[in-house]
């Protein structure tokens, strides 16, 4: 009889997670023209378009990066928290902790000069996502808590607690009606570089640099992989593996919370319950796809940004927007799977080995 | 003449590469105990998972009362009436005692259960009442409640691993008049599996020795063998390879002084007022059955263990109080037991886990440069020939031999005051072992301190200037080197001292 033994290659190619992207990426397309092809469309006409409409001009560039911009912080937080091997699935929760504090701050407090104020309001952001991943991280570290769970359970808190301020305390009275806070002034709006393309981008950029620095050449993010590996072996080199962690989630949270204050300040200018469309679920595909590779997550979270402004401009051909959703999920699809075979091998042994 | 209630013939079992048992006859008389008795990884546990069921021999053929059991398994062995106590308790912590003792299907108590419940209570001296939850009962109750349970559910061939590992020596004792009663009253038939030579005199009637997945003795009388027969059965004939031992002894670099270290999972002391010394240019070997102390010794001189009382004391400075990288500023390594899980975290890639011993240090940093990493490795690629095809590959490719020297070079490549080695060699095949330990005598000649903890007797008198022999948490002997010899030390190291 024989058995089927899976193991670990020992020497994974460097590119290979990008090889395994395109991978899931091609197979993203094929699944969603099949879907065109029985609905009747031209699968090439609609992408074409698609394209078209989300990187042919620098004003649809300009949109797509916008877009991009909350998925690449939230992913980049993501992905500081899983060099400790935890994950968070709550940046969609953090996204509207950071809007929620940013618009505290706000209404709180008036400051005269502009750009300070900006800042300091997505510095409230930053500290509002934190606070929103503080309790799972404490519960992580102190009880062993599943941080899965918490998280989870946490952006459904924090989405009823979005409800009850936009239908409470904060409710715009000029609404008419429409759930959502009052607008923040002009004045604290980020600006743009050139088309509609928001500062919030730059942000962006410097968090990815950032990330990547922090994970890649940081004694700290030295310290979160080996705690990562295994925890015994942190103890035996000195690290206080539960502090790392710690830190790492509130550094995490706190990015996507970042997120929900530039999406407020660029693109809402208001909290509401569409401050994040999924966000911070998208962001956890795209940081799995890219393996918590920093470069990565800004590359692919800049293409899911045109894909997700491509599937609303293509509704105008009566084709579903959720095209878009279809092809980010079987991407995700086959780069996991393409990615297991890049980094296993399977070996046939006989049984009397 | 003895009834033989089970008999196992040419049992053979492998585990990858490794053969844990070669052709072994087995057998059990009714309503005796049986010791078995052999060093770490002799094959004492893979036998009793073949009896009850849960490993496959790959030869050999199992007899219960004559009859010929086509293919144990656990729920079979159950039925048969063979039970084990593992290591490891197997109870539900907030279960009663009454719902664990009849969870099991078999379970024969159920309609007259406090009568039975008392009868045993009586024989096993409980105090606890039925209702009474798991996580309320101390160690000692545990295991009478997991011995129980066997009865309970009709076991009447009882194997118990290592049961007195946890006991206190008034429990230990206690366990004895118990076992004693249930095979003469009740006709039990128990297997005793220790290394403990006390032990397997007083308990039992009928020893069987393993040596290497080899059975060298079987059936003998326990009145008719001396300890030092079962010790040479056990250990076998070791030849001792030698080093040159001209080495200079210095100043007192390591001193530890009057240790008390109490483990929260047992109740018996870990650790009992250990006090040594260790010269400059001198090799302290440390020898002891697993589990008597060694890991946590050293993991108190390495200072991942704080919780303890008494002084370690490096080159005369007192650094009881202070943590690993204060202990590793001083020049301390440690090459903990463990190689991959602790010495290298597993998942992590070759680079990374070859800066874990001074990742800190501003010659890697401020920040981590990738460049200084790598020429760090590659150097210690080159001084200790590891053979690491891929620095970003994880560190669990990497043969056992490569892991260890990876290990060892990194710990011993800034020329140590204080090396703290627990079992450098396990699992090595010779060239390997002839590789580590030129690399501990180097550093005994550069004046270094080396404390090294081993089961291997071979190791321990070809490196050793001195060896001091652990039992439960205590030092039960001392010798010099040229004083020594294999019989006494491993006689110590079974607890027997004269």
């Amino acid at each position: 009889m024989n058995k089927y033994l899976i193991s670990k290659k020992i020497v994974t190619n460097d590119l290979s997670t990008f090889y395994s992207f395109l991978i899931g990426l091609s197979v993203g397309i094929t699944i969603g023209s099949i879907i065109l092809l029985v609905q009747g469309q031209n699968p090439i006409e609609v992408f074409s378009l698609m394209l078209r409409l989300s990187v042919g001009s620098i004003k649809s560039i300009s949109s797509s990066l916008n877009k991009a911009t909350p998925l690449i912080l939230a992913g980049l937080g993501i992905s500081i928290i899983n060099s400790v091997k935890l994950w968070n699935i709550g940046a969609e929760g953090q996204i509207f902790m950071g809007g929620i504090a940013l618009n505290f701050m706000y209404i709180s407090f008036e400051i005269s000069n502009s750009k300070l104020s900006i800042i300091l309001l997505l510095l409230s952001a930053f500290i509002g996502g934190s606070i929103c991943i503080l309790l799972p991280a404490a519960a992580k570290v102190l009880f062993g808590v599943n941080e899965i769970i918490t998280t989870l359970l946490f952006n459904y808190i924090i989405i009823g607690f979005t409800v009850y301020l936009v239908n409470g305390p904060w409710k715009d009275p000029n609404s008419l009606n429409f759930p959502a806070a009052t607008y923040v002034g002009k004045e604290v709006y980020l600006p743009t570089v050139f088309g509609r393309l928001s500062y919030g981008f730059i942000i962006c950029i410097l968090c990815t640099a950032g990330v990547y620095y922090l994970k890649e050449k940081s004694v700290f993010g030295y310290e979160l992989r080996i705690s990562g590996g295994s925890a015994l072996t942190a103890i035996y080199a000195g690290i206080n593996a539960k502090q790392k962690a710690f830190i790492a989630m509130l550094i995490g949270g706190g990015l996507a919370g970042l997120a929900g204050g530039v999406e407020l300040l660029s693109q809402t200018h208001r909290v509401s319950t569409g401050l994040s469309q999924g966000f911070g679920y998208t962001a956890i595909i795209v940081a799995a796809i890219t393996g918590m590779r920093p470069l990565g997550i800004f590359l692919v979270g800049s293409l899911f940004g045109a894909l997700t402004i491509g599937g609303t401009v293509i509704q105008t051909m009566g084709v579903s927007s959720y095209i878009a959703d279809v092809i980010q999920a079987t991407t995700l699809f086959g780069a996991l799977i393409s990615q297991f075979f890049f980094t296993y091998k399977i070996m046939k042994v006989s049984e009397d080995v | 003449m003895n009834q033989i209630i089970l008999e196992a013939k040419n049992i053979s079992k492998s585990f990858g590469k490794t053969q844990a048992l070669k052709n072994v006859d087995f057998y059990l008389n009714k309503a005796q105990i049986h010791g078995l008795l052999g060093e770490n990884g002799a094959g004492k546990s893979s036998l009793m998972n073949i009896l009850s069921g849960i490993y496959q021999p790959e030869t050999g053929s199992i007899y219960i009362e004559g009859k010929k059991i086509k293919k144990l398994n656990p729920d079979l062995a159950a039925r048969f009436g063979i039970g084990m106590v593992h290591q490891e308790f197997r109870l539900i912590n907030n279960f009663s005692i009454k719902d664990n003792l009849t969870l099991s299907r078999s379970n024969i108590y159920k309609d007259n259960f406090e009568e039975a419940f008392e009868k045993y209570s009586d024989i096993f001296s409980l105090s606890a009442e039925s209702k009474t939850l798991i996580n309320e009962l101390s160690v000692g109750e545990k295991q009478k409640i997991e011995i129980m349970k066997l009865i309970f559910n009709n076991n009447n061939i009882m194997l118990l691993d290592e049961p007195t590992a946890v006991l206190t020596p008034q429990e230990t004792n206690q366990l004895k008049i118990s076992l004693k009663k249930l095979s003469s009253e009740d006709n039990k038939t128990i297997v005793l599996i220790t290394h403990k030579l006390k032990e397997i005199q007083e308990f039992t009637e009928s020893i069987f020795v393993l040596k290497d997945g080899v059975m060298v003795a079987k059936d003998l009388k326990t009145q008719s063998v001396t300890k030092n027969d079962l010790i040479t059965l056990m250990m076998g004939e070791i030849k001792i390879s030698k080093v040159r031992k001209d080495n200079l002894k210095g100043n007192n670099k390591l001193e530890v002084k009057n240790i008390f270290f109490e483990n929260n999972h047992s109740n018996v002391p870990t650790l009992e007022n250990i006090s040594l010394t260790v010269q400059s240019g001198e090799v302290l070997g440390i020898a002891g059955v697993s589990g008597n102390g060694q890991v946590e010794l050293a993991n108190i001189i390495s200072g991942i263990e704080r919780e303890y009382k008494g002084k370690v004391i490096v080159n005369g400075k007192n650094i009881s109080n202070q943590g690993v990288r204060a202990r590793k500023n001083l020049n301390l390594s440690y090459i903990p037991e463990n190689r991959l899980g602790v010495g290298l975290a597993p998942g992590v890639s070759i680079i990374d886990n070859s800066a874990v011993k001074d990742y800190f240090k501003s010659r890697l940093g401020p920040h981590l440069s990738s460049n200084k990493m790598l020429d760090y490795l590659n150097l210690l690629i080159k001084q200790f020939s590891i053979k690491a095809p891929d620095p970003k590959a994880e560190v669990s490719t990497l043969s056992g031999g490569n892991m260890q020297k990876l290990l060892m070079g990194r710990e011993l490549i800034s020329n140590p005051e204080v090396i703290i080695a627990a079992q450098p060699t396990r699992g090595l095949d010779v060239s390997a072992v002839e590789a580590l330990h030129e690399l501990i005598i180097k550093q005994r000649d550069n004046g270094a301190a080396v404390m090294l903890v081993s089961e291997d007797l071979d190791e321990l008198f070809k490196l050793s200037d001195r060896i001091i022999v652990l039992y439960e948490g205590q030092i039960v002997r001392e010798f010099k080197i040229d004083e020594a010899d294999i019989e006494s030390v491993g006689l110590a190291m079974a607890g027997s001292i004269e």
